[in-house]
């Protein structure tokens, strides 16, 4: 019997190096010309997409092994230990998880997903999930390198991005089933992972969850890359660009432009600050704080677990919440 | 079949795309194509991790042992499986093309169009005192002189500054007919959000020796624009210009 499972173990892995070959043939036979007779839009619509996908693949890889890490390889009793008991204290020591694991944005789906099937209430994993991508160190050195203390730009986007991410755990915590705010599919999926059987190794649930977590992720983020892509092809950022002088269409313009442009969080502060003198620190401060939480792929990867409903309520409320910290910010920097 | 297929085939599968093509745009030093270098190491690094789950997949999943998402699908109707399964492998079938088939490219002039060229300010400030103070400029490249130039130095200040710059050709937007800008990409992440900047050239008729997006050495010095169209107050006025290879790099951090 474990002869016969070990053969097929081998010959498993065999094919696995075979269809690796096969690919890495595919790409270096593949001719110089194929993309021949493509119009430069679509040449350019391809390389936004592929440029979006390999840069956040890496991230949802890292996502996906921390989520099989807190899922499996962590005793139960690990996060009880460090956690508060009352919610709202809970929740705030949540929204500081991105110190400890300091993933960007898409990378932090999977890693909540994990932090849901995990036992974590629906609630605690969307304050984690906001405010890890802007309370992590990465992003708070690389914003202060950026603008330094300067306009209340660095303060606007910590404190912003706290009482935010808390304020609409707060408010999603009222909803009286928290399962409803999650699709059917991911909510049995949860059901039957308190089911599963514990029989297996830990390295094979190891790997069957890093097949699922990429089952359920990677053509989101194919599709979410590709989205991104043709709305870079087909919207001109000069429209935008143009608003950024106006106190209150300049908040506005920035968001929109976060949310099309889906700019990792770790680094999106040297993107803006080259725009820096062109718009004002508030919308400055929308930007950097919306778009850390919500743009075009992070609503497809989210897609995965949350219902459509659950997303527009998390969109509108993270949006006025940033309007509001814009405006604020202008008014008093 | 199908799902299996869904519930854990197609994301190893989209993965090995992704990884053979991060592999392989590493290898031939083209990864910069998309990403920022300082992406490099962490992007392949987590490939490897992530590879190594790959063949361990291959090996474990055949065994069907432990795996409680079977139970996710299995209220779907039969058909509607099939449907799924065969949208999704269309959509890997459509990656590979995408990551595997498709030579790489940079952005051509068409997004330059859709991004207000010089729009946001990328270059570094200083370079315009250390151009004035008689430095070697014969360092500093497309997106320095654009700095420059953004600060307002004019042909006076750049007097006697032969600068040799290496870009892609687009046109003026504003005179097209008389002006081009020789041009690069600046990348703070990854090619998603380019920014083009660009040192403006004046010459007249210049569609009938050199095509929008060919790339182009430009060497000259700087001159008030005799271009009543165009609102660049300074240009370059070419004494040499020579068709080029693109750069192994063509994009500016």
């Amino acid at each position: 019997m474990n002869a016969a499972v070990g053969g097929r173990t081998a010959i498993g892995g065999t094919i696995g190096l075979l269809i690796v070959a096969g690919a890495l043939t595919l790409r270096l036979v593949s001719p110089d010309d194929a993309n021949e007779g493509l119009s430069d839009a679509t040449l350019d619509f391809f390389t936004l997409s592929i440029s979006v996908f390999l840069e956040s693949l890496p991230f949802i890889f890292l996502g996906v092994l921390l989520s099989v890490l807190v899922q499996i390889w962590l005793p139960p009793t690990f996060f009880d230990r460090l956690l508060p008991r009352r919610p709202v204290f809970r929740r705030a020591v949540m929204s500081l998880f991105g110190v400890l694991l300091p993933v960007c944005e898409c990378g932090n789906v999977p890693l909540a997903r994990g932090l849901i099937m995990r036992g974590f209430t629906v609630a605690e994993s969307i304050t984690f999930l906001l405010a890890a991508p802007i309370l992590n160190p990465v992003t708070i050195i690389t914003t202060y390198q950026a603008f330094g203390w300067d306009h209340g730009i660095l303060a606007g986007r910590i404190i912003g991005g706290f009482v935010i991410a808390n304020l609409v755990g707060w408010l999603f915590s009222k909803h009286p089933r928290q399962s409803d705010l999650l699709t059917p599919r991911f909510d049995a999926h949860c059901q039957s992972h308190d089911s599963a059987s514990e029989s297996a190794s830990k390295l094979r649930r190891s790997v069957t969850g890093f097949a699922e977590e990429t089952s359920a992720m990677l053509p989101a983020l194919v599709l979410g890359s590709a989205v991104a892509g043709a709305i870079q092809v087909g919207i001109s950022r000069d429209i935008l660009v143009a608003l950024g002088s106006n106190p209150v269409w300049s908040v506005l313009a920035l968001m929109a432009l976060a949310f099309i442009i889906a700019i990792c969080s770790n680094v999106d502060a040297f993107f803006i600050l080259s725009f820096g003198s062109t718009f004002m620190p508030g919308s400055i401060v929308a930007f950097l704080t919306f778009g850390a939480m919500v743009d075009l792929k992070m609503l497809v990867l989210l897609r995965t677990t949350f219902t459509t409903g659950t997303l527009i309520r998390l969109t509108t409320i993270v949006g006025l919440c940033c309007v509001i910290l814009g405006f604020g910010v202008n008014l008093i920097a | 079949m199908p799902r299996r297929f869904l519930s854990h085939w197609r994301g190893i599968l989209l993965s090995l795309i992704g990884i053979v093509s991060i592999v392989w745009l590493a290898a031939t030093d083209q990864l910069g194509l998309y990403i920022h270098p300082r992406y490099f190491v962490f992007t392949v690094i987590m490939s490897a991790f992530a590879m190594v789950f790959i063949i361990l997949a291959f090996s474990f999943l055949p065994h069907r042992v432990g795996e409680a998402v079977e139970h996710e699908s299995h209220s779907q109707p039969p058909r509607k499986t099939w449907v799924w399964s065969f949208a999704n492998i269309l959509l890997v079938a459509g990656t590979a093309v995408a990551l595997l088939v498709l030579p790489p490219v940079t952005l051509t002039a068409a997004t330059v169009a859709q991004r207000d060229i010089n729009g946001s300010a990328s270059s570094s400030a200083g370079n315009d005192s250390v151009v004035l103070v008689g430095a070697d400029d014969s360092a500093l490249s497309v997106k320095d002189w654009a700095g420059i130039l953004r600060q307002g130095a004019d042909e006076v200040s750049l007097a006697g500054k032969t600068p040799t710059l290496i870009g892609f050709v687009t046109p003026d937007p504003d005179d097209p007919t008389n002006v081009f800008y020789v041009a690069r990409f600046v990348i703070t992440c990854c090619a998603v959000d380019a920014q083009p900047i660009g040192v403006p050239v004046y010459l007249p008729g210049w569609q009938e020796q050199y095509d929008v997006d060919e790339w182009v050495s430009v060497t000259g010095e700087f001159v008030s624009n005799p271009s009543t169209d165009s609102f660049q107050a300074t240009v370059l006025s070419p004494s040499d210009i020579s068709v080029t290879e693109q750069p192994a790099q063509p994009y500016v951090y």
